[in-house]
């Protein structure tokens, strides 16, 4: 599926003075799907019709980012993302969901698990950032001023492309689909809104909720890709510690964008995931802290 | 003519810039629009142009002028065929909705915009445009863009889609210079509602009562222009000493007032393609000045 038609499939809801853009699929329970930067619910194209056949998917652009409202005028952080999640599941009639995030959805996502426990029924972290681990140095200096004036949509774009299919993915992508990952951001509009996206990432909106999340009383996965050159699977390993009873899946051959270098593999874990079935896990030694440090943490 | 540069939102400096803010904020529009970026190209021009108009823009008068204005444009078309590109084309929900957005910001800010090139055209012809209003005597509207209104969102001037980039030649050589009308770029987000909208638009554009009724729009223009309530003192004497090109900028003003009415008919056309479509979309509020602020001023 295109981007084009991927979008044609979005619905829209107002909240108040800003819109979500989000696609509702299927019927069953909820299931929602959240994407990091500089994606969109399009990431989540070749996975969320399968799991359609048997659960109700809602995928959702988070404020900001895809086509969701990208006016330059609100808050994006991770906090303020849980809380318009929480206004757009409500309006939705969905009480309680699994919630998968990935990159920066995962964030988003564990703020939701955290600040709105009654909405998160699972919770799935998918190469989430975490800690300390983020923001990644590229997403920070979109957010600089410096970089904003000077790069023409094209060349962010351009640049943009280059850093996912040389960083994100452990097999070569598709050019069609890094062109529908990119496609919200290829305007003037799209760049700012990106830029100040890249403003609102902050360490902080994780390291408040991390002593948090060894309370949440769900079943939580942490699934990593093996390769992830972003994000490094340490960090997933160390919310696996972190979280009591956290389930960990390693994901081999697969980088940062998991759900496209191993689709089949993340689509079955994914459905043991919200079948409640336990994977094959095998608890990781416990990380060092000072090891994240001298191990070039992407800080 | 040949191609005037324009001055994009993102490259404009120093008083350019400055200007580019009052503009959005007092025309209460997310975006400054071809028809102000090619004038910014004469930066000296386009600062002494803000200083005339700006105090006509921000009142309820200049409004009711550009409101008027289009409703008349409104009640030449409604009598013409219905143009039948909304349904003809697969939009979905979230297209529908941004496409809707984009219609409705044009729809606040053209009239306006022909407004303002109408008056900097009289005044460069030597008329004398407004009337001897005191500033502080009127009613002003409340500054700042409405919540509701959408991102002013463009595709690049050179696509890199074939059939974007094919349509666009098209309309630039139909409606004249100066470069691709905003409205198009921003409906070229969606590439098959635009080609089935232009498709329907272009035809008639030749027609007789097309090119009149044009006419009538570009005469209401100036009439209602000589009726500002404040003097417009921008003179070809004044452009020469600020050391700007006079005849160029003459030559792009021209330009603009010659294609704008016809553009208004066909936005008009789009606007009325939409089912339950607002015909004013962003009313202005007045802006609540304290008395003791417009007694000041009245000093």
């Amino acid at each position: 599926m295109n981007w084009r038609e991927w979008q044609r499939q979005q619905e829209v809801l107002e909240l108040g003075q800003r819109f979500v853009s989000y696609v509702d699929w299927g019927r069953g329970p909820p299931v929602v799907l959240l994407h990091g930067m500089p994606t969109w619910s399009y990431l989540w194209s070749g996975l969320a019709r399968g799991l359609a056949t048997s659960h109700r998917v809602l995928v959702p652009d988070l404020l900001g980012h895809g086509f969701s409202d990208r006016r330059d005028r609100f808050d994006r952080s991770l906090s303020r993302q849980a809380e318009a999640l929480e206004a757009w599941m409500d309006r939705l009639g969905v009480v309680d969901a699994a919630v998968v995030g990935h990159d920066v959805g995962g964030g988003v996502a564990q703020q939701l698990a955290v600040r709105f426990p009654r909405r998160v029924g699972r919770l799935c972290l998918m190469d989430s950032v975490s800690y300390d681990a983020w923001p990644l140095p590229l997403m920070a200096q979109f957010g600089t001023p410096w970089m904003a004036r000077r790069l023409s949509p094209e060349w962010m774009v351009g640049l943009l492309s280059w850093a996912l299919k040389s960083r994100g993915f452990a097999k070569k992508p598709s050019a069609e689909l890094v062109e529908g990952l990119l496609a919200p951001y290829a305007t003037e509009v799209g760049m700012v809104s990106l830029s100040r996206d890249a403003v609102a990432l902050n360490t902080n909106q994780t390291q408040v909720v991390s002593p948090k999340l060894g309370h949440l009383a769900v079943p939580v996965w942490v699934m990593w890709g093996a390769k992830d050159r972003v994000l490094p699977a340490k960090y997933g390993e160390r919310l696996v510690w972190d979280i009591p009873g956290a389930r960990w899946v390693s994901v081999p051959e697969a980088g940062h964008f998991l759900m496209w270098d191993a689709p089949h593999v993340v689509a079955m874990e994914l459905f043991r995931f919200l079948e409640g079935e336990a994977p094959v896990t095998h608890a990781p030694e416990r990380p060092v802290a000072e090891v994240l440090w001298s191990e070039g943490a992407p800080v | 003519m040949a191609r005037v540069k324009q001055v994009s939102e993102h490259r404009a400096e120093g008083d350019v810039e400055r200007v580019y803010h009052e503009l959005r904020q007092t025309l209460r529009v997310s975006g400054v629009d071809v028809s102000l970026r090619t004038w910014a190209a004469h930066p000296r021009f386009f600062v002494a142009m803000w200083e005339a108009m700006g105090p006509n823009v921000e009142t309820r008068a200049f409004e009711e002028l550009a409101a008027g204005l289009w409703q008349e444009v409104l009640d030449t078309t409604v009598r013409w065929e219905v143009l039948g590109a909304w349904s003809a084309v697969k939009l979905g929900p979230s297209q529908r909705f941004h496409a809707r957005g984009a219609l409705e910001l044009y729809e606040a800010m053209q009239p306006r915009v022909l407004l303002m090139v109408s008056a900097v055209r009289l005044a460069l012809e030597g008329h004398v445009v407004g009337r001897r209003g005191v500033p502080g005597e009127l009613e002003r509207l409340e500054r700042g863009i409405p919540s509701r209104m959408a991102a002013m969102e463009w595709v690049a001037q050179k696509p890199r889609d074939a059939l974007t980039r094919t349509l666009f030649t098209d309309i630039e050589k139909t409606v004249g210079p100066p470069g691709v009308p905003g409205e198009y770029r921003a409906l070229a987000c969606w590439p098959e509602y635009l080609e089935a909208a232009w498709r329907r638009l272009k035809p008639r554009m030749k027609d007789e009562d097309f090119q009149a009724a044009a006419e009538s729009v570009r005469e209401s223009a100036r009439r209602r222009a000589l009726a500002l309530p404040f003097e417009v003192p921008l003179s070809r004497e004044r452009v020469a000493a600020l050391g700007e090109d006079v005849n160029a900028i003459a030559r792009v003003t021209q330009a603009l007032e010659t294609r704008l009415p016809s553009l208004l008919l066909n936005l008009s056309r789009l606007v009325q393609d939409v089912p339950d479509m607002l015909r004013q979309p962003m009313p202005g509020a007045a802006r609540l000045v304290p008395d003791w602020v417009a007694a000041e001023e009245l000093r």
